[in-house]
């Protein structure tokens, strides 16, 4: 019976000097359990969701920053800009930073950054957001650097909040995983299994409350739950309304994601406009937000509220499936074609829920008269329908995406969607397209006015599309940490903005 | 013997060449990876630079040959996805699944054996009739339900073990019990099986007529000539540990192969799905050899 309790007690001492695997860690530091392995820390990518939660505004920081309130550009390592001609704005830049190598912030350094990110020698995904566009960077003095581009770009300081300033010591000629950049944050280490950042002495700004943050990737949403529940994390963003059961630490925000159906509007009998507007008005609306949970929002337009051009006043569709059988009628008696079969292309994994939805709207489709089949594609297959060049051979069909817009200006939608180019579009309208180059060169009100008119040709006049919700994210915030979530979370989750209760 | 390894290592190496071939055509039929390495929104120029700036824009022959000539240089290829040199990320990875996978088999094996072997002196007792239901479950239950049921169970309601992830002791017990559940559940169904027919042979009667103490006739004489079958079984389900717990990696946020090449082929790195491909062809080429040289240690009667 003695020898029985020594081991009893003896495996309990080894089991307790074993655990204290997460406890033992000092009050300032952090651990954050994000849903995926940053594919590398390449500071270019930011616009990517894993690496610029990590990155962005605390490794890295941008020229300017969107204020998600209103979509509006404000200062970062830029503090003041002016459009000198239609093609050229000149920055001024912040005095006394400094990057973590202990080189020098200045013109010098921004205009390597931009030269880095525009010279192709590094696959850089935030250039995307330039479009086509082609910069020269001229440097005035010490802290003012001018920009200039091909075309007019009258939103110049808002696409500079994707221009992450890195140190003039990265390698102009290869993606890197070590930034080095100016933020209050600096990169400690980085493994398959986790990065590290540490507060950065010499930052510029407010000294952050959190002296150190891990980074730790769990695909699984109700792993990642629990592991703020337990305190194994303090923060985990993005986890599935199922297991945002917690009032306490779960917080819903409106992500800058909207879901839509794109109607390939380049075969009969989906380009008839009535047949359009059909598929608008045959969804119950009510009983489909019941699989996007409480907090979901309707939508009549792809970008959400705050970004530059979202019309509150466009009401969206609402659900009559009596017009919506009449409409179909109508059309069938002018010849279209009403009985060919429509395919209605899902992607797996989409949100959750994503395949109950499509479901449910083929039903109710299928109510209303309409032959539609649903197919349910993998990323890979289902990104073929996406881009351009569209798959050979496909017929009419309607695709599920989500659409995410946090940048502050629906120029960052509209002409992908819906001119002649875009490379989402399946609409051709020469019109259309004049509205909106016009509406991408205006500027202030007369820019806001017309992406605003063009949401509502799109909607009422020509139904393009089906836009469903914005979407809802969930993160869980332990209860240590003073931060809640908000549109940018998708993007970025900046440390220093995190603070710490007693 | 060494002639035997030396016949299996050529062997091996064409069979290598081969997988790595059908392996690299097979990954280029996944289609573009600018689609996954670039926004949704990039334009058909940044397309076109990415594909240049990786190669991607020569005929598939030509990238063939080029991928040829790279690997008599040993050069494996750039990872995509992580910037950086693709047999270290295969390399980096490799140790933790093969750590994983080798203390869940020794466990799951050795277990297997106790209990199958006891199970089979006594059919259709009360032991026996509850290894076999509890094999039985174990062979059957999804890796993946029984993870999570787990994490709710002793982290989240008990509070004892870490949910997931790596650096305690404590951070090993939940994968390793997941992953050696359900090699046991299937080795104590042979072990059983093979047990109860050498425990009818003749030379067990024998043993038994002469007096010889029940636990070495068991043991001593009717497991050891059990154990072929056994040894045939779990190497299978090693090599199949080897190639990936892809499962429990990836709920258990551990860093092995298993979910690295999962992670390659959806995210189209090709130098990094080749290069896994190739350390764990190798890793269950060596288990093979290893497996047949048990079987001489085991049978004298086998020669190679």
């Amino acid at each position: 019976m003695a020898i029985k309790s020594v081991h009893i007690v003896a495996g309990a001492m080894f089991l307790s000097g074993l655990a204290g695997h997460a406890t033992a860690q000092n009050a300032s530091e952090i651990n954050i359990v994000l849903p995926e392995q940053p594919a590398n820390l390449e500071p270019c990518g930011t616009i990517i969701t894993n690496v610029g939660q990590i990155l962005s505004r605390n490794v890295v920081e941008p020229l300017t920053v969107i204020d998600p309130a209103n979509g509006q550009a404000t200062p970062s390592l830029a503090t003041q800009w002016t459009q000198t001609d239609p093609n050229t704005w000149r920055l001024k830049l912040r005095e006394g930073v400094k990057f973590q190598d202990g080189a020098a912030f200045d013109a010098e350094a921004v205009k390597y950054s931009i030269e880095r990110m525009t010279g192709g020698k590094v696959t850089c995904s935030n250039i995307a957001k330039f479009g086509a566009a082609k910069l020269t960077v001229t440097v005035v003095d010490d802290l003012t650097v001018e920009i200039k581009s091909d075309k007019p770009q009258p939103i110049l300081p808002t696409l500079l909040s994707v221009v992450m300033v890195v140190s003039p010591n990265t390698p102009a000629d290869k993606a890197v995983n070590d930034p080095i950049g100016t933020g209050p944050f600096k990169l400690a280490s980085f493994t398959p299994q986790t990065v590290v950042l540490e507060s950065f002495d010499g930052y510029w700004g407010k000294k952050p409350a959190i002296t150190k943050a891990s980074y730790v990737w769990r695909p699984e949403s109700s792993i990642r739950a629990a592991m703020v529940e337990t305190g194994e994390a303090d923060l985990t963003p993005s986890i599935a309304i199922q297991d945002a059961t917690n009032p306490d630490t779960d917080f819903a925000y409106l992500n800058s994601e909207t879901t839509a159906m794109r109607i390939d509007a380049g075969f009969a009998p989906l380009d008839d406009v009535r047949i359009r507007k059909a598929l608008n008005l045959a969804i119950d609306w009510e009983g489909l937000a019941q699989l996007f949970g409480d907090d979901v929002q309707r939508a009549s337009q792809m970008v959400v509220v705050g970004i530059n051009g979202h019309d509150d006043k466009l009401a969206p569709w609402t659900f009559d499936a009596e017009q919506a059988r009449a409409l179909i009628a109508e059309a069938k008696a002018a010849g279209v074609p009403v009985d060919t079969e429509i395919e209605l292309i899902g992607r797996n994994g989409i949100y959750p829920n994503g395949t109950e939805a499509m479901e449910a709207m083929m039903a109710m489709w299928q109510d209303v008269g309409l032959n539609v089949k649903l197919t349910m594609l993998d990323v890979n297959d289902w990104l073929r329908y996406l881009q351009k060049p569209f798959p050979e051979g496909r017929g009419p069909n309607l695709l599920q995406m989500m659409h995410d817009n946090n940048k502050g200006d629906a120029a960052f939608t509209i002409p992908i969607f819906y001119t002649s180019e875009g490379s989402y579009s399946t609409v051709r309208e020469p019109a259309l397209d004049k509205e909106i180059a016009d509406a991408m060169a205006a500027t202030g009100e007369d820019r806001t006015t017309r992406f605003k008119a063009i949401f509502n040709k799109v909607h009422d006049e020509l139904a393009l599309d089906i836009p469903m919700f914005h979407m809802i994210g969930y993160t869980r915030v332990g209860t240590r940490l003073d931060w809640k979530p908000d549109i940018t979370t998708n993007s970025e989750i900046p440390l220093a903005n995190i603070g710490i209760k007693n | 013997m060494l002639g035997y390894i030396g016949r299996r290592a050529y062997h091996s190496i064409i069979s290598l060449i081969g997988l790595l071939t059908l392996v690299f055509f097979l990954t280029r039929l996944t289609g573009d990876p600018s689609a996954l390495y670039l926004p949704l929104d990039s334009s058909l120029e940044a397309r076109e630079a990415f594909a240049r700036l990786n190669g991607l824009d020569q005929p598939i022959h030509v990238q063939f040959l080029q991928y040829l000539q790279n690997l008599l240089s040993l050069d494996f290829g750039q990872s995509l996805r992580q910037n950086r040199s693709a047999i270290d990320v295969a390399l980096e990875a490799f140790p933790a699944t093969l750590k994983l996978a080798f203390v869940a088999m020794t466990l799951a094996t050795a277990l297997a054996i106790v209990v199958g072997a006891l199970a089979a002196a006594r059919p259709g007792s009360l032991f026996d009739r509850t290894a076999g239901l509890v094999s039985l479950a174990g062979a059957s239950t999804p890796d993946f339900w029984i993870a999570i049921v787990g994490i709710l169970v002793f982290a989240v309601g008990l509070g004892i073990l870490p949910t997931s992830g790596t650096g305690t002791g404590l951070h090993w017990i939940m994968p390793i019990a997941v992953l050696m559940l359900r090699p046991f559940g299937l080795l104590v169904q042979v072990v059983r099986g093979t047990m109860i027919s050498a425990l009818a042979s003749p030379y067990i009667k024998t043993a038994h007529a002469k007096g010889m103490m029940r636990r070495k006739i068991i043991f001593g004489h009717a497991l050891r000539n059990s154990l072929l079958p056994v040894i045939t079984v779990a190497g299978d389900l090693a090599t199949g540990l080897i190639n990936g717990a892809v499962v429990v990696e990836t709920i258990f946020g551990w860093p092995g192969i298993g979910k690295l090449m999962i992670d390659s082929i959806i995210q189209r790195d090709f130098a990094v799905v080749q290069s896994t491909i190739l350390v764990t062809a190798v890793a269950i080429f060596i288990v093979n050899i290893a497996i047949d040289l048990l079987y001489v240690t085991l049978d004298p009667r086998i020669r190679y």
